[in-house]
């Protein structure tokens, strides 16, 4: 029983840090139809930030978080000031700005990934930060992914809580339904783009230093998150939030059951499947009504 | 090349692919090899644009197909004729790219290519898994390769017969219907366009020429194994060409193929990150302040000429 248990947890671990990166992504395309392929680059840099401040500066980890969040929030104003600003304002339909948004962020992910590159080099780095069992009801779960998980959790809970509950939530809410319309009844979008997006970016940053604390990070690492990010924000709903945080739990679940019962090799065959299934029977999403 | 007829451009290409034809016993080995590579870029960009630039459906799945033409010649060597080979590896990626058409076609713009984008590492990992799990291994040798100049002469056909077929689809009832869908997919159907069968011929179609590249070029590695074949490098250069020649046009991702394969040869060995640093910063630039391509410059200034003379 304890093994399932165990399994489970993996699944769910995973799943909370699928969820905080596709929010991010999902925010931003939501918002804007950006569709920022270069995702899993920033999540790279937060997680070479924190890797940075622990080895260089004996910053603890959980610490270093929030100044994470705020630098990445930081690179997120400037990249949209830079890049999208201008696809934004000149594109003349949803479906320019998606294709050359695409563009930009590959761009921006060949940039990103190849500067890091140069300045830190291909290998695999790591630290050991709370690398011992914790034993809860006869489930042995290592502490720093409790740690993680719970952080990750939290992360989304407040996101989702900033979107329903403040008045900055419900303004992005309503540019998601109607820009226009948004913008008729006084909502500043040439304010909150760019907030939105350093906010996706923060996620991203967050994200990329949780992951840091529990495996060994190089510059390619973002990549395969980009994709599950997307994978994620798929099945729970482009645009939906709550669909972004169910959506990333649930991949988390199948690919360590799936993973369990196949081949630890099959892991992205899992997720396109998955994928697959769901565009062809609900393209829509799963949560969305 | 909207400016010339149908006639005229067939013309033109036969010519300059005869000329072409009697490279490998004037040029040096290096030479040759640059010529190659700009061969093989100029027909992934030119097919690539055949079906993407006319539809504006963004496809990023070249990789996969060049990818699993390239697996079908690691499968076939030295049991089939390699042009045979050649030939079913295009056939393999079109039938490959039929049945996925079939299944997300109807999905437009981000959802399309987010689809395509991860198709690359889809086939990669199921191809790794085959491999490991049936064949004990992960890569394959190619012994005994074909002589240079019979995969320079495939290549340039291969080349040569995507940029005529471009010029063909462009040219028919066919190529309407898909910048007809480009344009206005609701419109195209209610005029009688059918849409679903038009886009995935057409992307079966483009398919090919990647799928007959990659099993044609895959010969020139020796050793063929998934993260080579796959590179997600090749898929965005071919991308990237396309868009920066401009995607609707045919000359346009000819000349930026070869342009951008002169500066991958000779700058990325030399300067592996900061090139594509460069690369990344320029396909950046481009989007945001030329979309259409240079080939959009060129037909800017034809226009000019045009009310000039009026």
């Amino acid at each position: 029983m304890s093994f399932w248990i165990e399994l489970a947890a993996t699944g769910l671990i995973t799943g909370g840090i699928y969820a905080v990166v596709a929010l991010g992504l999902n925010l931003q395309y939501g918002l804007m139809r950006v569709m920022n392929i270069s995702h899993g680059e920033f999540l790279m840099l937060g997680a070479y930030l924190t890797w940075l401040a622990y080895t260089v500066l004996g910053v603890n980890p959980l610490l270093s978080l929030p100044f994470v969040a705020v630098a990445l929030f930081a690179v997120g104003v400037g990249v949209y000031w830079l890049c999208f600003r201008r696809i934004l304002g000149s594109a003349p339909s949803v479906e320019v700005i998606e294709a050359r948004s695409l563009l930009v962020g590959f761009g921006l992910m060949f940039l990103v990934q190849n500067l890091a590159y140069l300045a830190w080099g291909a290998d695999l780095r790591g630290y050991a930060f709370l690398d011992h069992a914790v034993d809860l009801g006869g489930v042995r779960l290592m502490a720093n992914r409790l740690v993680v998980f719970g952080f990750a959790v939290a992360a989304s809970l407040a996101l989702l809580a900033l979107l329903r509950y403040t008045l900055i939530g419900k303004a992005v809410r309503a540019m998601m339904q109607s820009s226009t319309g948004a913008q008729l009844v006084g909502i500043d979008t040439a304010t909150l783009n760019p907030v939105v997006f350093g906010l996706g970016l923060a996620l991203a940053g967050v994200a990329g230093a949780l992951l840091s604390m529990v495996y060994e990070i190089s510059p390619g690492m973002g990549e395969p998150y980009t994709v599950t990010a997307l994978i994620v924000i798929t099945l729970g709903g482009l645009g939906s939030a709550i669909g972004s945080l169910l959506g990333g739990i649930l991949l988390g679940l199948v690919e360590a059951f799936g993973m369990h019962f196949t081949s630890p090799s099959l892991k992205m065959l899992l997720s396109y499947g998955v994928l697959i299934a769901v565009l062809l029977a609900r393209p829509q999403g799963l949560f969305k009504r | 090349m909207s400016a010339m007829t149908l006639a005229a451009s067939l013309r033109i290409t036969l010519l300059a692919t005869l000329a072409l034809a009697a490279m490998p016993w004037l040029l040096s080995d290096f030479a040759l090899s640059l010529t190659l590579s700009c061969l093989m870029y100029t027909g992934l960009a030119v097919s690539w644009a055949m079906f993407c630039g006319a539809t504006n459906y963004l496809s990023l799945a070249t990789s996969a197909f060049f990818g699993l033409g390239a697996y079908v010649t690691a499968w076939a060597f030295g049991d089939l004729p390699y042009l045979a080979i050649v030939l079913l590896g295009g056939a393999c990626a079109a039938l490959f790219a039929a049945l996925v058409g079939a299944a997300v076609l109807h999905l437009r713009g981000a959802y399309f290519a987010v689809i395509t984008f991860g198709l690359g590492e889809l086939v990669r990992h199921a191809i790794t898994y085959y491999e490991k799990s049936v064949h004990h291994t992960v890569g394959r040798v190619v012994s005994d390769p074909p002589a240079a100049e019979t995969v320079y002469l495939a290549v340039l056909a291969i080349a040569a017969l995507a940029v005529c077929t471009a010029l063909l689809v462009r040219h028919s009832r066919f190529g309407l219907a898909l910048r007809g869908i480009g344009a206005d997919e609701g419109r195209a159907e209610t005029l009688g366009v059918n849409a679903r069968l038009a886009k995935a011929s057409a992307f079966a179609l483009s398919a090919f020429f990647a799928g007959a590249l990659g099993a044609a070029m895959a010969v020139r590695w020796t050793y063929i194994d998934p993260p080579a074949v796959f590179n997600p490098f090749i898929g965005f250069q071919t991308v990237l060409i396309a868009m920066v020649g401009g995607a609707q046009t045919i000359i346009g991702p000819i000349v930026s193929a070869i342009v951008f394969s002169l500066l991958t040869e000779f700058l990325r060995l030399r300067f592996p990150y900061m090139f594509l640093i460069i690369l990344g910063a320029m396909l950046i630039v481009l989007v945001l302040y030329l979309p259409g391509g240079f080939a959009s410059l060129i037909e800017r200034a034809r226009q000019r000429r045009r009310k000039a003379n009026a």
